[in-house]
């Protein structure tokens, strides 16, 4: 008995030093807590209180009494949203275009780069990679301004189809072509901007392995094959990872701005189903925060597990 | 960079040339459509009535440009945008260094909690609806403010200044502790000044961000004193597109020439990033190699 109140009294003396530890470096640093007020704030009235915000989920919203007010509602916007067929089909949809990306829009830059990389004229490489880069700093707005002009039916493109005597295609205004002009605008808006990180990867090799290449006579392609795609395999690896990670969100400013009239059944992807039932049809806020929050989940998920892979992979993962 | 390979001594081979044509066909890919949108801009209603085939008019005109500023939208546009720019930046820059910094300064209780705090508003955050009765709780929809608060940090951008700051010696700003200089003159006076290519990358991307932002305008601000640049673009071109769609070719005449009101609208969204682009070039590729080493 006396024994166990003996290393009771040694424990809370522990702790009271630990406590008065923390005391005098609060004390110490009082200084950095009035520098991160201004942040907090933000990160409070900004981020976590929509997060609070997403009880309305679980909720039916009165818009006069508030979210706190509004009443609990359990499962049913949930239930509500899983019966509905445009839910599901936009999920299909997100996954079948996301899929697509991953297999022609992800070796885009790879393939870039390498080709980037064995220009031998370094000037001419420099201006090229200038140009390739631009694209990306503009807005899908912008983008799709240029696209439109550029495929209308009496653009640029289909004027050179009738010079050819071919017939005009009504490029964004078809159904079919829908998905691959979403693969071809993204790879001419972003994939120069994604090949930064391979050729810097690239840039990174040690240059003894492609003299030792040399050396043993191997052949240009020899040395791509051999030499830099191991080397560059574990960016691939962690990026193609990271790519999985966004497989639900399929790109909201592209598509929104993609699509039209004509294209709207095949452009509603999950983004697009969120911000049809938010902002244009009803204004059933509980209803549309259900499916957000659903997104959000699924998102946060497929992150966690496409960061635990990357950092199996020898990756760093995304925080660090 | 482009000398490493040491292949400079081999001859130039055919797969130099094949190489030399598929990426200057690419580049033209990317030029062909800005050359067509520039041409048009400047054509005039008459020629293009002629010719949709557009590589450059024979005589160009302003007509375009001067229709567009007639109309008052894209001076709102500008307006809009600028105060964006105008205090989105310093507001992210304040919130973003002031933050960091503390981040960086190990050993005060609660560093790690709300760094955590931090990062997990990076995976998951409450999604467009609550944001947006927040912003109606604060009163502030339908008001720019909407937008640059909602826009004042990006944590994305906190991590870059983070990982930037934590790269400086520590000695330093330990040193300048023991002087007896207080927090806020040591990230002024030392930290600050130490960082400046990073601080220009944060600039740029939380410019080019602004600039481009369209979406939340859309949902918060719907009042035709303000709308952001991007979001007058949008309703020059494609409301003029909803007219296209349900007129007749009879109307040809009209049709072509909102046609090159639109891509006058598309010069000015783009020209201020197109001329700053080039000299900046390099601290948009610095700060995504920043950001690739360390995300």
């Amino acid at each position: 008995m006396a024994a166990t109140a003996k290393t009771e009294k040694v424990v809370t003396a522990a702790q009271a030093t630990g406590l008065q530890k923390v005391a005098i470096n609060m004390r110490k640093y009082w200084q950095i807590y009035i520098l991160i007020i201004p942040a907090v704030v933000w990160y409070i009235i900004f981020a976590y209180y929509p997060m609070a915000g997403l009880q309305l989920a679980f909720k039916t919203y009165k818009a006069k009494i508030g979210i706190w007010g509004s009443p609990w509602c359990g499962f049913q916007n949930f239930e509500a949203v899983f019966r509905d067929v445009y839910f599901w089909r936009s999920v299909g949809r997100t996954l079948v275009i996301n899929l697509g990306r991953l297999v022609i829009n992800f070796p885009a830059p790879i393939l870039l780069a390498l080709m980037l990389n064995e220009l031998r004229v370094g000037r001419y490489k420099k201006v090229m990679q200038t140009i390739f880069t631009f694209p990306h700093f503009l807005s899908w707005v912008i983008v799709a301004s240029i696209m439109t002009n550029l495929l209308s039916v009496d653009g640029l493109v289909n004027s050179a189809l009738g010079a050819m005597g071919l017939d005009s295609v009504n490029f964004l205004g078809s159904e079919v072509l829908f998905q691959p002009m979403l693969y071809i605008t993204d790879i001419w808006k972003s994939a120069g901007y994604s090949s930064i990180i391979y050729l810097s990867a690239i840039s990174g090799i040690d240059q003894d392995q492609y003299e030792a290449a040399e050396i043993d006579g191997a052949t240009r392609w020899q040395r791509i094959w051999h030499v830099t795609l191991p080397n560059i395999l574990p960016t691939v690896s962690v990026l193609f990872i990271m790519t999985t990670g966004g497989l639900m969100t399929a790109g909201f400013d592209q598509i929104f701005n993609l699509s039209n009239a004509a294209t709207k059944n095949v452009a509603e992807v999950l983004d697009m189903y969120i911000y049809r039932i938010t902002f244009t049809a009803s204004t059933d806020f509980g209803f549309s925060t259900a499916v957000s929050l659903f997104r959000s989940i699924i998102n946060m998920t497929l992150l966690v597990i496409a960061n635990k892979g990357s950092k199996m992979m020898g990756g760093t993962g995304l925080f660090g | 960079m482009a000398a490493k390979h040491k292949f400079g001594k081999e001859r130039f081979e055919a797969m130099d040339w094949v190489l030399i044509i598929l990426l200057t066909a690419g580049m033209l890919c990317i030029l062909v459509p800005f050359f067509n949108v520039i041409a048009i801009s400047f054509t005039s209603y008459k020629e293009y009535m002629q010719s949709t085939w557009v590589l450059w008019p024979k005589e160009p005109t302003l007509d375009a440009y001067e229709q567009l500023f007639k109309d008052n939208r894209i001076l709102v546009g500008y307006k809009t945008t600028l105060c964006y720019l105008l205090f989105g930046l310093p507001i992210n820059l304040i919130l973003c260094s002031t933050l960091a910094y503390a981040l960086c300064r190990k050993g005060w209780p609660g560093r790690k909690l709300i760094f955590m705090l931090i990062l997990f508003t990076m995976i998951f955050n409450g999604g467009i609806v609550p944001l947006y009765l927040v912003m109606k709780d604060l009163g502030l929809t339908n008001t720019i403010w909407a937008i640059i608060f909602a826009q004042g940090l990006n944590t994305f951008n906190m991590i870059l200044i983070y990982n930037y700051f934590c790269s400086l010696p520590e000695a330093l700003i330990e040193s300048a502790n023991l002087d007896g200089a207080d927090e806020w003159t040591i990230l002024v006076r030392i930290v600050l000044p130490l960082s400046k290519p990073i601080l220009a990358t944060v600039v740029l991307f939380v410019a080019v961000q602004l600039w481009n932002e369209y979406f939340q305008s859309m949902i918060f601000l719907r009042s035709n004193d303000w709308q952001s640049l991007q979001q007058v673009l949008r309703s020059i071109v494609m409301d003029s597109q909803v007219v296209d769609d349900s007129t007749i070719m009879s109307d040809i005449g009209e049709r072509n020439f909102t046609n090159g009101i639109k891509m006058a609208a598309v010069m000015a969204t783009m020209i201020p990033i197109m001329c700053v682009y080039p000299f900046l070039q390099k601290y948009f590729t610095k700060g995504i190699m920043i950001g690739a080493i360390k995300a």
